[in-house]
């Protein structure tokens, strides 16, 4: 049951009737399978070693000019969705095409001489149609899908993207263990569509929302604080700011407050640094920067309800509350990943496990 | 949330799962360099016996976790230890040929000392970890890589067979045999690293809303894929590609360590917290 090619109905079949020129059989050969197989893998390595998506002056930073540019000409700072990677995939899957072309009339006449009983003589032939199957659904979802990122405080209602949906945040909760790590992330919703209908839920993490062909992910998580800006005195605006998110008074945009990073328990390394001792808003804090035109005023931490001023002017922050990143999918094909999966195993299942299991049989009859 | 009993089994027990490996290891030695039978059947008992208790430490760890003791470092250090000493016990059994012992049984005890060096603390979960297919991911990947690495020895005997001396050549199966072992232990691992990588796939879905991200733990795993996959296929063509298939059997061992170990080490990404 060893033998290499033993009885296996070979891609070599089809020889001698009409003879496929030089370059079709070289297309359906296997020696072009493993030419390609070897340069996936070979720009699999570059993308896993070299960082994907950073901006040239990094490249230049880790790898010198010449590095650098060699990774920008050849596009191997986006490996996974540059045209050469998918030139190679889209020949992998010719290859596959033509070789399960050229292979089908020998297996059918292989199977059908066992008496249509020998299943074990499809197990390769099912392998490569589930890879092949693999290959173009995923490559289609890439296409069909649509991403939809939203992030709110809970009570706050947004529309979705440019779906016509629109989605509240009806609630957030962050559950937490008696030893003060996350135990889970809960986000209560509510999605309407533009004639009304509506359907609430809640998504946390790994237990998605589903929803007028959407699915809703609990993706991630921060703190916001509101922030009343005054001037001599009087209030002239009030804003809710995510960390990482800024604001200034309408009437003078040259001046900035850049909510920087929260800590809800502020406490302090020996060797000075800040951290946070729990997630439990117990101590809070905000670290903010002031800005002037461009150029820094001042940093600092600030408790809620102290104010932060310059001149005339004065910040303050109040009232720290999480919101949550909501992450909308819709990817029509995801059944079809799912069935082109499930023929690659059973073809695989076949191959390893029917197949020498029959033809033992076979032998042991003979 | 602890328990100091269950704790300490588990520490003792582990000990001396290394104990019994390492013991296991010398026996298979000695059955390589002296003609000793007897030398070969402790040394498969030794390593039975210590896989047992392996098997009771994991247990020992699930109980006291309150949950399947298989998401940080050391717990998935320990499940693939586990994983090649079952499949080892398996094939032995199957196709008796001992002297395997000797590369597969220090590369046991030698996963299960990396995996002791780690921290062994019992964390709890983040959200994204606590998911039923984790369990499924990880059981599959331990019984891929067990089967890569029962291949990974056989396939040193097959490169080296020609170098072996005395008594060790005699108990080396001919080319044809050592061809088929680690055929069925590559598709063994075959299969289950594609289940691996589809369960893995399923998870990344529920949790962050996407099959596949070309994060460096996948992308080394589809690596590692295409290697056997090309293995599978060089087979196929005959003796010449016999070698050059078991070179491919060690390289994408090789792979499989690097996903394993490397990647943490090196390439930090999605997977960095496992
Ligand atoms: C990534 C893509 C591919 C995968 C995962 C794959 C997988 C497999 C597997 C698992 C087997 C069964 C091996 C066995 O039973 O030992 C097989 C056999 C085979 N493959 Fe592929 N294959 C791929 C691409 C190709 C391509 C492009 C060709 C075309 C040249 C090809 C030609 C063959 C042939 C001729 C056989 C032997 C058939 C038999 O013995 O029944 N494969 N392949």
């Amino acid at each position: 049951m060893t033998g290499p090619m033993d009885g296996a109905p070979d891609h070599k079949a089809g020889k001698g009737k009409d003879r496929p020129q030089g370059w079709l059989r070289f297309l359906k050969s296997m020696q072009f399978s493993f030419v390609l197989l070897f340069i996936i893998a070979a720009a699999c390595v570059a993308g896993s070693v070299i960082p994907q998506g950073s901006s040239e002056a990094a490249y230049r930073q880790l790898y010198g000019d010449t590095g650098a540019k060699i990774i920008t000409e050849l596009n191997l700072d986006h490996v996974f969705t540059c045209w050469w990677f998918v030139l190679l995939t889209a020949l992998l899957c010719v290859n596959l095409i033509l070789c399960s072309v050229s292979r089908f009339p020998a297996v059918l006449k292989a199977w059908k001489a066992s008496g249509r009983k020998s299943v074990g003589m499809w197990g390769s032939w099912i392998t490569h149609l589930g890879m092949l199957l693999l290959i173009i659904s995923f490559a289609a979802g890439q296409y069909t899908s649509r991403e939809e990122t939203v992030y709110g405080i809970a009570g706050s209602t947004q529309p979705l993207g440019g779906t016509g949906l629109s989605i509240t945040i009806d609630s957030f909760d962050v559950s937490l263990r008696e030893d003060n790590t996350v135990e889970q992330y809960t986000a209560g919703l509510t999605v309407s569509d533009a004639s009304g209908n509506s359907k609430s839920g809640t998504a946390s993490v790994n237990h998605p929302f589903d929803a007028f062909g959407y699915s809703f992910y609990q993706d991630s998580m921060g703190w916001a604080v509101y922030v009343d800006i005054y001037k001599s005195g009087g209030q002239v605006k009030t804003d809710l700011i995510c960390a990482g998110e800024y604001t200034f008074p309408n009437e003078l945009p040259s001046l900035v407050l850049m909510f920087n990073k929260f800590y809800p328990d502020l406490a302090r390394n020996e060797d000075g640094s800040y951290y946070s001792r729990t997630p439990l808003p117990d101590n809070p804090h905000a670290l903010y920067s002031v800005y002037y035109d461009g150029s820094v005023l001042g940093m600092g931490l600030a408790a809620p309800g102290t104010s932060i001023d310059c001149n005339e002017y004065s910040f303050v922050m109040r009232d720290p509350c999480e919101y949550t990143l909501i992450v909308a999918k819709h990817d029509p094909l995801s059944w079809l990943v799912g069935v082109s999966a499930f023929v690659l195993l059973a073809g695989l299942f076949i191959s390893f496990y029917v197949r020498p299991w029959e033809k033992k049989r076979i032998q042991n009859a003979e | 949330m602890q328990n100091n009993t269950l704790g300490n089994i588990e520490s003792i027990g582990f000990m001396a799962l290394l104990i019994l490996y390492f013991a296991g290891s010398i026996f298979y030695f000695i059955y390589a360099g002296a003609k000793k039978e007897k030398a070969a059947r402790a040394g498969y008992i030794l390593v039975l016996v210590g896989f047992a208790v392996h098997t009771l430490c994991i247990i020992a760890r699930g109980v006291n976790a309150g949950r399947l003791p298989l998401t940080n470092q050391f717990e998935f250090a320990s499940a693939f230890a586990w994983g090649i000493a079952i499949c080892f016990l398996v094939f032995v059994k199957k196709f008796g040929f001992d002297a395997l012992g000797m590369v597969v049984a220090p590369l046991v005890f030698l996963v299960a000392g990396y995996a002791f060096m780690q921290n062994r603390e019992i964390n709890s979960l983040m959200p994204a970890l606590q998911s039923g297919w984790l369990g499924f991911h990880v059981c599959t990947a331990i019984i891929a890589y067990g089967g890569f690495g029962v291949a990974f020895g056989v396939a040193l005997f097959f490169l080296l067979k020609g170098k072996l001396k005395g008594s060790l050549a005699e108990r080396v199966p001919d080319e044809k045999t050592l061809d088929n072992i680690i055929y069925r232990a590559v598709s063994l691992g075959f299969l289950f690293l594609t289940l691996c990588m589809i369960t893995g796939a399923i998870w990344a879905k529920r949790a962050w809303g996407s099959y596949w991200n070309w994060d460096p733990k996948e992308t080394w795993s589809l690596i590692t894929w295409i290697i056997y996959a090309i293995f599978l296929h060089l087979r196929l063509r005959g003796a010449v590609s016999g070698r050059k298939a078991a070179v491919l059997a060690v390289v994408g061992f090789v792979c499989v360590i690097f996903t394993y170990v490397g990647v943490n080490l090196l390439l930090p990404g999605l997977h960095s917290y496992a």
